[in-house]
């Protein structure tokens, strides 16, 4: 698999205003997210973890600096480039899941597919393939008030895969799961990086995750603290 | 799955308030169908009944007849006139009559009116209110000529009964005061009051005779048609059947002035009150939708997060809108038929509040309230309320596709 970049972050400042009181959520933060990683973006709450997570997804543009996604500097891009951008490249897993509730597993899954106007046997194929990967094959026709919550992330993870996207941001994936839900799922991502190539960044600040990453990017106040490749 | 399966399972949510706003619409089509109905119904009646007045739904008359009414005034040809009216296809019945003033005087007492020629071969009670109004006595029998129907109130007013004598005194074609005898034959009443008071029936030929008008004279040709709508349709194609610089062809709206400013008023009282209650109904409408927006912010934020589009989303809420029109209309149907078909066949009798002699520009209303739709009043009515319940959309719709998703993502 070649080692490219997929985000760049180069000097990225990110300042909201709470009231009349600038809070600095991100700090001149340089970074970069190569092709394959398995990363994690650790630190206390209010650290700027979810900032720079949304910032590499589009969500939220840097105050100062820029977000590179595969050689698209997002703050660049206009409302519609960057919602094709995040449909085709990026896979999201939120904290809460985030399924849509009148929607079977199925049917969440294949959703990002259908946007992509992907044909149907296409979809099948992917979806039932990936479903059956994390175990929910039985499930498929289930709505999410029907599931678990580590089934429903199980779901929201097959989403965030089917389309083979660029990269995954995760944000505390494991947060609302327990804890033996918890090594599944992350068995599970960690396994889709491995054999398929998944690049993976999370926000979190669940030890376990912390454990399975190769790579723990630790902010501050928004700022880096420790960059830490691990073997 | 396709946006409009998601928009229709996004509209069942809710299915309580789904219903409730579904039903908000349904009732939007049953007051609206009620109002227009009645609207449709009433002015109608009024207009054929008018017709059957006198002038007709078009009426051929000497150029400013109607202006300044005056015997020696005519139309000459008349019966020429009428065949070839009575051509068109949208002519039910072309009729050839004399319209005047006169002095009627009893051996009690004077009164002034109105007097109708007609031709009784010609007439029926369908194109003629006096005929089938006659409640003593019928239309000119053996009488030489000589036999009237007058209205109950004039025969009160006069002292008169059935075949009773009186002396009618009007102006002729010279402008000579002329005078003749007739004997009652017949008595109407129409519940005008206006009419039943002032209106005398002759036979066309003693008029002539009176008036000294030649055998094939009249002050009018009076036409109806099948549909008192098409009326300015037909007398444009009418003038163009028988151009003539000396005569003019008029609808109602022109011969009954009066009848035309009533149904008028009537008419724009009826589209400010269906407006103020399609605006309630869209406020109900716009209140649904807006909440279910609000409810479902996070999850528009989401959606838009992984990728849909503002359009996209935009469609999707739209749909919501559209399922809820369809929804709304069909139950709206479903209500409203039978109480339609109640009312188009049984109506609801107010003659106790009304009495049964209540009228309007110089017209009988029917004291029963019954309905009538045209066709494309019921597709005015459906497009009126798809259309609201769509527009009602909008904004929710924009909203929706508005949402910030990073700011989304934090709502619970």
């Amino acid at each position: 698999m070649p080692n490219h970049t997929i985000v760049q972050i180069e000097h990225v400042t990110k300042t909201y205003l709470q009231g009349k009181v600038e809070v600095h959520a991100v700090k001149d933060l340089t970074l970069e997210i190569p092709n394959g990683d398995f990363s994690a973006l650790c630190g206390p709450s209010g650290s700027g973890k979810t900032t720079v997570l949304n910032m590499i997804g589009g969500l939220d543009i840097p105050t100062q600096g820029k977000v590179v996604l595969e050689g698209h500097d997002l703050s660049t891009l206009s409302r519609a480039a960057l919602s094709t951008l995040r449909r085709d490249r990026i896979g999201f897993v939120f904290q809460a899941y985030n399924l849509i509730p009148v929607m079977t597993a199925y049917e969440n899954a294949e959703f990002v597919l259908k946007l992509q106007g992907v044909n149907n046997r296409e979809i099948q194929d992917r979806v039932m393939k990936i479903l059956k990967e994390v175990g929910l094959e039985a499930l498929a026709h289930r709505r999410p008030d029907e599931m678990s919550g580590g089934q429903q992330q199980r779901v929201a993870i097959t989403r965030a895969i089917a389309t083979h996207p660029a990269i995954v941001l995760a944000d505390e994936p494991t947060a609302n799961v327990d804890s033996q839900t918890a090594e599944s799922l992350l068995d599970l991502m960690q396994e889709l990086n491995e054999e398929e190539g998944v690049t993976f960044l999370f926000s979190t600040h669940d030890p376990r995750v912390m454990d399975r990453a190769r790579r723990l990017i630790r902010l501050h106040d928004g700022q880096l603290e420790k960059d830490e490749v691990r073997d | 799955m396709k946006i409009r399966t998601l928009a229709w399972r996004n509209l069942w949510r809710r299915k309580r308030r789904t219903f409730i706003t579904a039903f908000s619409i349904g009732f939007g089509v049953m007051l609206a169908v009620t109002f227009t109905g009645a609207g449709d119904y009433g002015d109608n009646n009024m207009i054929n009944a008018g017709a059957r007045m006198g002038w007709g739904h078009v009426t051929i008359a000497p150029r400013g007849y109607t202006q300044t009414p005056s015997l020696d005034k005519r139309l000459s040809h008349a019966s020429e006139i009428r065949l070839a009216v009575l051509n068109l296809p949208e002519v039910s019945g072309a009729i050839v009559r004399i319209m005047g003033q006169a002095m009627f005087v009893s051996a009690r007492k004077t009164v002034g009116g109105m007097f109708l020629a007609i031709d009784p071969s010609q007439e029926s009670s369908e194109q003629n209110l006096f005929l089938s109004a006659i409640i003593e006595g019928e239309v000119f029998p053996n009488t030489n000529g000589r036999g009237v129907v007058i209205g109950y109130k004039m025969a009160e007013k006069l002292g008169l009964k059935l075949r009773k004598k009186l002396v009618y005194t009007t102006t002729d074609v010279h402008g000579e005061i002329v005078s003749e005898i007739a004997r009652v034959s017949g008595i109407f009443k129409t519940g005008v009051d206006e009419v039943d008071g002032a209106m005398v029936l002759f036979p066309i030929d003693t008029i002539r005779q009176t008036l000294n008008y030649q055998s094939d004279e009249a002050t009018i040709v009076a036409i109806t048609i099948d549909d008192q709508r098409d009326a300015l349709q037909q007398r444009d194609a009418i003038a163009k059947q028988i151009q003539n610089k000396s005569r003019e062809v008029l609808s109602w709206q022109k011969t009954q002035p009066d009848l035309a400013g009533i149904i008028a008023i009537d008419r724009a009282g009826n589209v400010i009150s269906q407006a103020l209650v399609g605006l309630l109904i869209a406020a109900g409408i716009f209140n649904t939708l807006l909440m279910g927006v609000i409810e479902r912010t996070k999850e528009f934020g989401v959606m838009l997060a992984i990728g849909m589009s503002p359009l996209t989303l935009f469609k999707l809420v739209l749909g919501e809108s559209l399922f809820l029109a369809i929804v709304g209309l069909i139950v709206g149907v479903i209500i409203t038929t039978p109480w339609y078909i109640y009312l188009h066949h049984v109506g609801i009798d107010f003659t106790g509040a009304i009495g049964d002699d209540y009228n309007a520009g110089g017209v009988l209303i029917d004291p029963i309230f019954k309905i009538k739709l045209y066709k494309e009043s019921l597709s005015g009515i459906l497009i009126a309320l798809f259309s609201l319940t769509l527009f009602s959309g909008l904004y929710p719709a924009w909203r929706a596709a508005g949402v910030p998703p990073v700011e989304s993502l934090k709502t619970a």
